[in-house]
């Protein structure tokens, strides 16, 4: 049964937590196509955390199309349309992303540039039609 | 509710049916020690010439049982210990810890939670000094039958007086408990209030709950009279005497200065100093409770404590209805 | 929605102690279903108004509903349809567990004692226990079973983890949180700490110097609120919103701004602010308001 935690002190919404939780676990195949996401009552016993929130993040799952929910018996995790990553392939590309992130602050750069570089460059990505 | 009432004082009940217990144990065995010694009962020792055996049998009562009288004092305050025991607690201690939120948030309605428990604990304050009463009463028998029943030794612990007592002294001890917020400092106010008020009506008012019957009379030459007051008698041993005193042949009293006067003149002439007072016209006069106005004595005095507790409990009802906790 | 889907709503709700309003003018409704926290500092009068909604107290302006009844009338009905779990979960010390499970069967309408013991179990906190005994932890835990084996609609909790160590609290959150997802009740508790709060609420009250400041969704507050960067300004105003908080630095001016996310004015850059930031902006709020915070004194251009 897949385990999410919460990390009160990141600043992320905890609902986005979750969601964020779910994406990186299919996107290393961690959850696979059928895999049942823990009951709504089970997250909010477990991780202390409120259920509307998890229904919250449930659902935004839902409707990314990450996942199905059937009622009476849970939600489950679609085929995924994405290739999965290894988790070496996630790790290189990971530390791809701290090397920059040590350019950028090396070049004067605080969080919220960065931030704002990223996001930037992102929907650029997005409009350019190359994400 | 009920379950609830019970578990939460049952130990009091437990620990003043204990005292109740070990007093009537006592009682008993001084008691039937002290019945034994009139074994015809004590009405057959009454009156002027007694027998051999009864005038034994009352010596060695005044010997042997003398401490009665004492102790009956200190039992005055049984029925204060059981009622402020029931009483302190029933607001003070949820206020203390806090409980109350608890008890008054399941589903039982603020005002029926106050009425069982108050219900309850009055109950069981009534049934406890009623057993009480009943055992002193029956411990006293011989005594009250020589000395009478409005001693205070006797008047405020036989009967229904107990009862009223233990209730006035229950109502002092949950209102000063839901004011005070805390059971020590209650049932020290509830002490206070109990003596004042029982030292007030036994001193003010009982004397008055009827007017008292008057007797008038020429002091006889032979009398046996005493400057301070009249050796006078009613003609019942079993009745109160209020007060006694002179009044010279025009009517006017005469104050204790006036009575040693005559009494000093009387020596100087050589005459009793009854028939001193006898020649000058003095009469003596006695004011008095008849004996048989007892029952009608016990149930004013019961109505009046019974009344003051009701107020008081009035006072808690009103401070739960408003809600200032 | 109809009045019955409001698990709370207050109308002028006010309570005075002889000469010391406690709360004031407090008008707010709470939607069925929602986790509520109630924050303020010591003595804003968060106890006062927990104890107006579950009827232990009466108001002395104003009206208080919960679930379209009013608590004050005290009827074994309403009672029975409210959980409340008071500050420091008092307890009958001297009572084992059990006779607390048998005490809350004899003084409620429904009690769900199997419901209880169940979860006692899962805790391993022992019936034969007395109360006086267990941890604190424990305690709370007991206290919150007695609470949910009523079947609530509506759970008050008065900083229900004030005095719990870390571990308790976890525990404690864990338990609650998996009542409301089993039984969908109504939440309301009130805290001094703010972390935390995100993860277990949606809706939020923040009640300061005893009248209510801001309440609502939390989504929805978070939403209305950013924080607006630009040059120093003290004079020139906006119509476009409130502000909550100004802080001036030399050259800038930072703004926290209720203007439900109208474009910034140019030359400022606007960013979206915390729930952590945004509660505590409202919690520095100076005592001397008489007005709403909505018409205080509004944004620059």
């Amino acid at each position: 049964m897949f385990v999410f935690r919460i990390d009160s002190g990141s600043g992320v919404p905890p609902y986005l937590q979750l969601v964020q939780q779910v994406r990186q676990a299919v996107l290393l195949g961690f959850l696979k196509h059928g895999d049942r996401l823990p009951l709504i009552r089970e997250v909010a016993e477990t991780v202390a955390i409120n259920p509307n929130t998890v229904a919250k993040a449930y659902r935004q799952l839902e409707q990314e199309g990450l996942v199905t929910g059937r009622p009476g018996t849970g939600t489950f995790v679609n085929e995924t349309p994405a290739a999965t990553i290894s988790p070496a392939t996630y790790t290189s590309l990971q530390r791809g992303l701290e090397t920059w992130l040590g350019r950028a602050r090396a070049a004067g750069l605080d969080e919220q540039a960065i931030n704002a570089l990223f996001t930037a460059a992102v929907n650029q990505a997005k409009n350019e039609n190359i994400a | 509710m009920t379950w609830l009432t019970w578990r939460q004082h049952r130990a009091e009940v437990y620990a003043l049916g204990l005292l109740v217990a070990v007093i009537g144990a006592f009682l008993l065995a001084v008691g039937l020690q002290m019945h034994s010694l009139f074994p015809g009962g004590a009405g057959q020792c009454l009156g002027a010439d007694l027998s051999e055996t009864c005038s034994t049998a009352i010596r060695r009562l005044n010997e042997e049982h003398g401490y009665a009288s004492k102790m009956l004092n200190l039992f005055s305050l049984v029925p204060f210990l059981i009622g402020a025991f029931f009483g302190a607690p029933l607001v003070a201690r949820e206020l203390e810890a806090g409980t109350w939120q608890f008890a008054l948030t399941q589903s039982v309605p603020r005002m029926r939670w106050l009425a069982v428990k108050l219900g309850a604990l009055g109950l069981a304050t009534a049934l406890l000094t009623g057993v009480f009463s009943a055992l002193i009463t029956w411990y006293r028998q011989p005594i009250d039958v020589l000395d009478g029943r409005f001693g205070a030794d006797a008047f405020d612990l036989e009967g229904l007086v107990p009862a009223g007592h233990g209730l006035f002294a229950f109502a002092a001890a949950t209102a000063a408990g839901a004011v005070l917020r805390r059971s020590l400092p209650a049932l020290a106010v509830a002490l206070g209030a109990f003596l004042a008020v029982r030292v007030f009506v036994m001193g003010w008012l009982r004397p008055n709950y009827q007017e008292p019957h008057r007797l008038v009379e020429l002091v006889a030459a032979d009398d046996p009279a005493d400057p301070g007051n009249p050796r006078m008698s009613t003609g019942s041993h079993l009745d109160w005497t209020i007060s006694t005193g002179y009044v010279d042949s025009s009517g006017r009293p005469l104050s204790l200065y006036d009575s040693v006067m005559m009494y000093s003149a009387a020596e100087k002439q050589g005459v009793k100093f009854s028939a001193y007072l006898h020649e000058r016209g003095v009469q003596q006069w006695i004011e008095y409770q008849p004996a048989e106005r007892f029952w009608t004595f016990q149930l004013v005095e019961t109505a009046i404590f019974t009344g003051l507790a009701a107020a008081l409990l009035a006072l808690v009802v009103w401070r739960f209805k408003r809600r200032v906790f | 929605m109809t009045a019955t889907e409001y698990a709370l709503r207050t109308d002028g709700l006010g309570k005075r102690y002889r000469k010391v309003w406690a709360l004031r003018d407090c008008s707010l409704a709470v939607p069925a279903g929602r986790v509520t926290a109630l924050v303020g500092p010591n003595g804003a009068g968060k106890s006062t108004f927990l104890r107006l909604v579950v009827g232990l107290l009466a108001p002395t302006t104003g009206s208080v509903e919960v679930l379209g009844q009013s608590p004050a009338t005290n009827t074994p009905q309403v009672l029975s349809r409210i959980g409340f779990l008071a500050q420091d979960h008092p307890l009958y010390k001297h009572f084992t567990v059990a006779e607390l499970l048998r005490l809350g069967c004899s003084c409620n309408l429904r009690f769900d004692q199997g419901l209880a013991e169940r979860r006692l179990a899962r805790l391993e906190i022992p019936l034969d226990r007395k109360a006086g005994a267990l941890s604190g932890g424990q305690q709370a835990q007991v206290a919150l079973a007695l609470a949910l084996a009523k079947r609530p609609d509506l759970l008050v909790l008065d900083e229900p983890m004030a005095s719990l160590d870390p571990v308790a609290r976890l525990e404690f959150l864990q338990a609650l949180m998996g009542a409301v997802a089993a039984d969908g009740m109504t939440v309301l508790f009130s805290s001094h700490v703010v972390p935390e709060l995100e993860r277990v609420c949606d809706h939020l009250i923040v009640l300061n110097h005893s009248r209510v400041t801001l309440a609502g969704d939390i989504d929805t507050l978070v939403g209305e609120h950013r924080l607006l960067v630009g040059p120093r300004t003290t004079t020139d105003v906006d119509k476009a919103g409130t502000v909550v908080e100004a802080t001036h630095s030399e050259r800038h001016t930072t703004l926290l701004v209720r203007d439900g996310g109208l474009p910034a004015a140019p030359g400022w850059q606007a960013s979206p602010v915390g729930l952590e930031d945004l509660v505590l902006a409202y919690l520095r709020w100076p005592a001397r308001q008489d007005v709403e915070p909505t018409t205080m004194a509004e944004v620059p251009a």
